[in-house]
């Protein structure tokens, strides 16, 4: 009898431990897909990487993406010379970009029920040295068990130190670009 | 007349040199892309030792890797195949890491040899050629270790 006592003790402190410590919720996503689009008269721009990384916590709702810039391919090799120099996005020295933010709308997110989700995200972007306040629309899809995240946003570059004053980028790239990315996440 | 004829030299000299101009330009907005594979390797590395050289410092580690243009350079990197996963492009990615490493390198295999990626089972030893696009480093607000970076890999031999 005092074994059996004992036992249910023992298990009703595992029990509240458990349940006390959540389990950890935090995702991992290094299959991501991001693209830039640049649109002018003159000339359509697009870029794809496939290199980020995410993560996403489902309890805390904290997102970040981190981002390889050189992993940007265009369709031409100069383009791409010019989007990695110096008078540009200066990849050499600012090899990441990053994004920190929160979704704020989580109490309408269920991580554990098939659907589609609107998800409101705020937070910083740093491109270069430059850091700036976004708050973004997004979408987050859990079908069995499996979540992605997707949105699509728009960056004025000037907002990010990247101007073009004169000459041929002045008039081929667009002021605002697009930018696409989609992230799906597995446990850590 | 003399002026004619040094007149007909300008115009010569000012059309071959507007062709060649011409030709240059047109050549260098179709340049083509840089063909790693067919490119000399700068450095062979372990992928253990490129994690370390980038987790002492990554400041020194892009200056010796990382170019101005995206030019990068062309590693051939060593170890063994921890993860094989395929990307939002259908390309398939190998990660480089070995046991007990902080991180490893993350090689996205070029389009033609995918299928490689099928033949490549988890633990084996294996050696990859391609560009380095960024460094390994703990990232505070992920709290987590993030991998080299490297794309247009082919595989070089397994071991």
């Amino acid at each position: 009898m005092k074994n059996v006592i004992a036992s249910t003790m023992v298990f009703m402190m595992m029990v509240s431990i458990v349940g006390f410590v959540s389990p950890r919720e935090k995702l991992v996503s290094q299959k991501t897909h991001i693209s830039f689009f640049s649109s002018t008269p003159i000339e359509d721009i697009t870029a794809n990487n496939y290199k980020a990384n995410s993560t996403l916590d489902t309890q805390s709702g904290e997102v970040i993406f981190s981002v390889p810039m050189q992993s940007f391919e265009f369709e031409k090799a100069l383009m791409q010379k010019h989007y990695n120099g110096a008078d540009f996005l200066d990849t050499k020295n600012f090899p990441r970009s990053k994004f920190v933010g929160k979704i704020t709308n989580l109490s309408e997110i269920d991580f554990s029920k098939n659907g589609t989700y609107k998800a409101v995200v705020e937070g910083e972007m740093t491109i270069k040295d430059k850091t700036n306040r976004v708050k973004e629309q997004g979408k987050i899809t859990v079908i069995d068990g499996v979540i992605s995240a997707e949105s699509t946003f728009k960056i004025t570059l000037a907002d990010y130190g990247v101007v073009f004053e004169k000459g041929k980028p002045a008039s081929n790239i667009a002021k605002t670009i697009e930018i696409r990315l989609v992230g799906e996440y597995e446990a850590e | 007349m003399k002026i004619t004829k040094s007149l007909k030299i300008i115009i010569i000299v000012a059309a071959v040199g507007i062709s060649i101009a011409l030709g240059a330009g047109i050549y260098m907005f179709n340049m083509p892309h840089r063909n790693v594979q067919s490119a000399k390797i700068d450095f062979a590395v372990s992928a253990t030792e490129l994690v370390n050289e980038y987790l002492a410092g990554s400041q020194e580690a892009d200056e010796k890797y990382l170019d101005e243009g995206g030019d990068s350079k062309i590693l051939e990197v060593s170890g063994k195949v921890s993860k094989i996963s395929r990307d939002y492009n259908d390309q398939i990615v190998i990660l480089i890491k070995d046991k007990g490493a902080k991180a490893g390198v993350s090689c996205t295999l070029l389009v033609s040899s995918s299928a490689l990626g099928d033949q490549i089972t988890l633990g084996q030893e294996i050696k990859v050629k391609g560009v380095i696009r960024s460094g390994a480093m703990f990232d505070p607000d992920m709290n987590m270790y993030e991998n080299v970076i490297m794309e247009k890999c082919d595989i070089v031999s397994k071991i």
